[in-house]
């Protein structure tokens, strides 16, 4: 049985569907923010997949600019939850309900 | 067309050696605003410049694809793009960007020692907007808009004291950060689609469709309505406006003024970069949805907005209206685009000037302002209270004003391509829309009740609100001047 490229995009679709079901379904600010770490993987592995089918480096390339953008974001994104935590010694986000309408 | 030039990204090299600048005199001069407050004034008002110099240096033919990776030819994978487009959305950029800056100068006075990071973020921020319009690359897009993102979740929460900021900026980051991760994956896949990141040149993805006109593949499609999606969330239309309301509300006056007015401006020259000078032979795909999109835009946000009892979250869903009205004006292709630049630029400045009242007149950290804050305004401080009044009929749409002559080039376009129920919805919209509108010029000219003190603005405040109500009724009453303007402003 030989492993085809498809199997490779259907694993990341798969974890990205996981990622988007853990941020929406999920109400814990930091699993939230796991799954969109996972999201943000499972495009880099689309990616190289790509980029080995096509024979093109560009989508090398891109997963390494993804990992830089995403270590970005998980700087600013755990310094706002520690902020949070910090008054409220809870992340779950449905007690962030001040502001309704 | 010539490998290294520096007029293509120095808009980008302006804002960025400013920033750098501010956060190293703020270091060096002992946090003295005094001296690096300026610094940041001029180097909004250099950028803006630049674009200047880009338009005419495109006018003369200069314009093209540069930065392509090293031994490739220039055009096989052009990192930056020059054109009328994009130096267009430069000068926007550059003086939205003094406009917002100015605003917020009241909140930058307030927040003592941290204030120089503040600005710091907000020029990175503009400097990551024209990345995303300036290039044709969807990757270094996608770079530009985290740098954006990322910068504006930070100012969201700037005020770390404050409940509600903290709220906001998590709500922010997370649904923008969702948002991010969706478009990417679009990316991703329409690369796998097409063999390409690139817009323009050879081997692009407009190369692409012009080779397999019958090629409609799924996973095209999917990638299609991924990056849709991702930019949907970003200019807040309905129904993935969810974090707008929440984060117009909580975030800090001056902060919102810049993300709200930038990420419009470059979100919708991005959409039109992307659908339009990429995937235009594709507009049979993509169109139905943006239509629907924009109709489902204009009544949630109109109907909501009518209920708001709060001037930010009004002003947030008078934005998921504006962007439905905006994107009718897309649905047009190529046409499209002057119509659409008109429109975006002067409401860029119209939520600018606004958001600079709010900020004056609720307090410039405040996170909430109630309607009753804007009670008898007129009797506080006659200039803001006719002021605000200006600036809520540009955003209505009624005539004499630059909000009426977007929306007019918008309903043109939309009907030209037989879109007539999306222009009829939209008219109806925007009729049942002045409610909302009047109703906060009937609360600012209110004679009834005690008024309270005489209200006075700081300087600043003064010079970004009567710029942009200057803008406002300048090109409401003689629009033809910056319609010749956007004429010129297309991709190529």
């Amino acid at each position: 049985m030989t492993v085809t490229i498809t199997w490779y995009l259907l694993l990341a679709a798969a974890l990205f569907s996981i990622g988007v079901g853990g941020v929406l379904i999920r109400r814990n600010a930091l699993v939230m923010f796991m799954s969109i770490e996972l999201m943000l993987n499972s495009v880099n592995l689309t990616f190289v997949a790509l980029s080995k089918e096509l024979g093109l480096i560009e989508g090398q390339v891109a997963a390494l600019f993804v990992m830089v953008v995403a270590a970005a974001e998980v700087t600013v994104g755990l310094a706002i939850i520690i902020a949070i935590f910090r008054r409220r010694v809870s992340a779950n986000v449905d007690e962030l309900a001040e502001m309704k309408g | 067309m010539q490998n290294a030039a520096w007029l293509p990204v120095a808009f980008e090299i302006v804002l960025i050696v400013g920033a750098l600048t501010v956060l190293m005199v703020a270091v060096v001069m002992d946090r003295n605003r005094k001296v690096w407050g300026p610094v940041a004034g001029f180097t909004f008002l250099l950028a803006g410049a630049v674009g200047v110099l880009q338009w005419m240096d495109v006018a003369d033919g200069g314009g093209g694809m540069f930065f392509s990776a090293p031994g490739l030819e220039i055009t096989k994978s052009p990192m930056v793009v020059m054109d009328g487009y994009s130096a267009f959305a430069a000068i926007v950029l550059g003086l939205v960007g003094f406009t917002g800056f100015l605003g917020s100068w009241d909140l930058v006075t307030k927040i003592g020692k941290r204030s120089a990071e503040f600005v710091t973020l907000s020029l990175l921020a503009f400097a990551g907007l024209h990345m995303m319009v300036a290039s044709p690359n969807l990757l270094v897009i996608f770079v530009g808009l985290e740098t954006a993102s990322i910068s504006f979740y930070i100012l969201a929460g700037f005020v770390r004291d404050d409940i509600n900021a903290e709220e906001s900026s998590l709500k922010y980051f997370m649904l923008g950060s969702l948002a991010s991760a969706l478009f990417l994956y679009g990316v991703a896949l329409t690369f796998g689609a097409t063999g390409s990141l690139t817009i323009y040149g050879a081997n692009s993805i407009r190369y692409f469709f012009s080779l397999n006109l019958i090629t409609e593949p799924g996973i095209l499609l999917v990638g299609m309505a991924l990056m849709l999606i991702g930019l949907f969330f970003k200019i807040s239309a309905a129904p993935f406006h969810q974090w707008a309301p929440d984060v117009y509300q909580g975030a800090p006056s001056g902060a919102v003024g810049l993300m709200a007015a930038g990420v419009k401006v470059a979100g919708f020259a991005a959409f039109g970069r992307i659908f339009i000078g990429g995937l235009l032979s594709q507009i049979d795909a993509w169109g139905p949805i943006v239509a629907v999109i924009a109709a489902v835009s204009m009544v949630i946000g109109t109907t909501m907005a009518l209920v708001q009892t709060d001037m930010r979250r009004l002003l947030a869903y008078s934005g998921v209206a504006q962007a439905g009205y905006l994107l009718t004006a897309l649905l047009a292709g190529a046409d499209a685009i002057p119509g659409m630049w008109f429109y975006v630029s002067t409401y860029a400045f119209m939520i600018v000037g606004t958001f600079a009242i709010v900020s004056a007149v609720s307090g410039p950290g405040s996170t909430s302002a109630p309607m009753s804050d804007y009670k008898g305004l007129v009797r506080r401080s006659p200039e803001l209270g006719w002021l605000l009044a200006i600036l809520m009929f540009g955003m209505s749409g009624m005539p004499f004003f630059a909000g009426f002559v977007g929306k007019v080039l918008a309903f043109i376009a939309a009907g030209s391509v037989g879109y007539i129920w999306l222009v009829i919805l939209g008219t109806l919209t925007t009729v049942i829309g002045l409610a909302f509108y009047l109703k906060v010029v009937a609360t600012v000219f209110a004679s009834d009740g005690d008024a309270g003190e005489v209200l006075e603005p700081s300087l600043s405040t003064r010079f970004a609100v009567v710029i942009s109500a200057t803008i406002t009724v300048v090109f409401g009453i003689v629009p033809w001047i910056l319609i010749d303007v956007v004429r010129d402003a297309l991709p190529f």
